[in-house]
């Protein structure tokens, strides 16, 4: 059997996904961690790997490929183990609408508010000489346009205005849909689940006024759920930041509306 | 199975699906709506969140008992999955990830940019009672840009841009092949639908192309493509447009 390389940042948003999906299917892989804050997924040994950049890519054999959701798909249908896709097609259409929506809507936003809070303020003060030169090797324009914003800070305060109102009505979206049924996009977990807890597994603490016990008791269950998974707990283990630590909040049995420090 | 397909002109997404339809031999009822006008917001099922939020903008609606769903690509790979004529999409799970690959591209970058243009050029108008009822915020501020005529420069240089990338990436993925994916798919469909019209709009980006060029006259003439063509009530269905993805907003 061809090996499987995944380089990778932390089990959060895009990294995580295919992350998840392989340790979900039981498919070993050998794990090589790209601090995305130190720009390793820039360095030219990368870059021959994946010449825009982008993490994470994946190595099959001789293989390369990339896109998370794209590559979360693959890893279901190349590798045996559970299956991650329901059977039924219009439950498959559904699973494809969310990730949709989470990769091309809400995620940016989510994305945008991270990026400002945790990713901006981390490298900030680094060499500006040192980061200057490190946007500079970014190869897509506008991932070099979104490092130089959340360095300096220059997320606008419409666009946070308007990524926080997406942020609000996604998670109302969330938390009706996973009213209809015990997982986000049909009956049984799914590739839209691991998208998805991707996404919010720290929805309560970054959110506390938007996503509790209270609010959404709904989004809390299925967090919960997801979290309980052994797959999911050997996934975030292999985090080193405080922000995937952030999940260790599900472990609480109840959180309450503002009650949170 | 009673389906249902609420599409406008063969453009674009409607385009796609219907397409893809025909292709699959799947049976459904067909409703002309007038998307260029907002006309999928007076539907039934306008609010239920996968019709009002889906991410494509003014895309075809296929209602099945009872659900609608949105989104080109996704209900290709539906009808792909229900209906009996040849795949549309490859069997090894390599070719199917290229083929998922190429999609999204196609919609996350191509789309926006091909919408963004043609309604530049052929305006899509809604009364103001009619966009009253769009229950997406960030679709109903696209509806009155475009209606206002209000085009930023930078989005338009953007959008040349992402439409000239396609070209060149569609040229050189037809070295050696007659089909994007090997075999007629959703891929030709998505990406044939969304540049039909750059020809005219934009001729520099397919100068010079001949691959890409022979491709768009080979999928114009596959029988399920000039099945739906056939169904335009204009003369030039590569002319409809109607509000499409939103530009990414990162830049």
């Amino acid at each position: 059997m061809p090996s499987v390389t995944l380089y990778h940042w932390e089990p959060n948003a895009n990294s995580g996904k295919p992350m998840l999906a392989l340790m979900e299917k039981g498919v070993a892989f050998e794990s090589h961690y790209l601090d995305l804050l130190n720009f390793d997924q820039h360095q030219s040994d990368y870059l021959a790997i994946n010449p825009q950049g982008t993490i994470p890519a994946m190595l099959h054999g001789d293989r390369v490929l990339t896109e998370s959701t794209a590559i979360m798909e693959y890893v279901d249908e190349a590798f045996a183990g559970p299956r991650l896709m329901p059977e039924d097609p219009r439950d498959r259409w559904r699973v494809r609408w969310w990730m949709k929506l989470m990769d091309q809507w809400l995620g940016p936003s989510f994305s945008m508010i991270g990026w400002k809070v945790f990713v901006g303020p981390a490298v900030s003060s680094r060499d500006p000489a040192l980061l200057k030169a490190a946007i500079e090797r970014i190869p897509l324009p506008e991932r070099r346009l979104a490092w130089r914003k959340a360095i300096s800070g220059e997320f606008g305060e419409e666009e946070l205005k308007e990524s926080q109102r997406r942020v609000a009505l996604g998670i109302r979206m969330l938390e009706q849909e996973l009213e209809k049924r015990p997982w986000l996009a049909s009956h049984e977990y799914s590739l839209a689940d691991i998208n998805g807890f991707n996404l919010a597994y720290a929805l309560p603490l970054a959110q506390p006024a938007l996503s509790n016990d209270e609010l959404t008791p709904n989004i809390l269950r299925w967090l919960r759920a997801v979290y309980a998974r052994p797959a999911t707990k050997a996934c975030w283990a292999m985090g080193r930041t405080s922000m995937v630590k952030r999940v260790e909040i599900l472990e609480q049995p109840h959180i309450g509306a503002g009650k949170i420090a | 199975m009673r389906m249902t397909l609420y599409h406008g002109e063969p453009n674009g997404p409607s385009l796609t699906v219907l397409a893809a339809l025909f292709a699959k031999e799947v049976e459904a009822e067909l409703v002309h709506i007038d998307l260029a006008s907002g006309a999928r917001h007076t539907l039934s099922c306008a609010q239920d969140p996968q019709v009002a939020m889906s991410v494509e903008g003014e895309g075809p609606v296929l209602v099945v008992e009872g659900e609608a769903m949105t989104d080109s690509v996704f209900i290709g790979c539906y009808l792909d999955d229900v209906g009996r004529g040849a795949k549309l999409r490859p069997a090894d799970p390599y070719e199917r990830w290229e083929t998922m690959r190429w999609c999204r591209q196609m919609i996350e970058r191509t789309a926006p940019a091909a919408a963004y243009l043609g309604c530049r050029a052929h305006r899509p108008k809604a009364d103001a009672a009619l966009l009253e009822r769009i229950g997406s915020v960030d679709l109903r501020a696209r509806w009155e840009q475009i209606g206002a005529g209000s085009f930023s420069e930078a989005h338009l240089t953007d959008s040349r841009g992402k439409i000239n990338q396609a070209a060149e990436r569609i040229e050189a993925r037809l070295d050696g092949r007659d089909w994007l994916m090997g075999t007629f798919g959703i891929a030709d469909l998505e990406s044939y639908a969304w540049l039909a019209g750059m020809v005219r709009l934009l001729p520099a980006a397919f100068a010079g192309k001949p691959r890409t060029a022979a491709w768009l006259e080979r999928v114009r003439a596959r029988p399920a493509v000039a099945q739906a063509l056939a169904l335009s009530r204009s003369a030039d269905p590569a002319a409809s447009w109607s509000v499409g993805p939103e530009i990414n907003r990162w830049g």
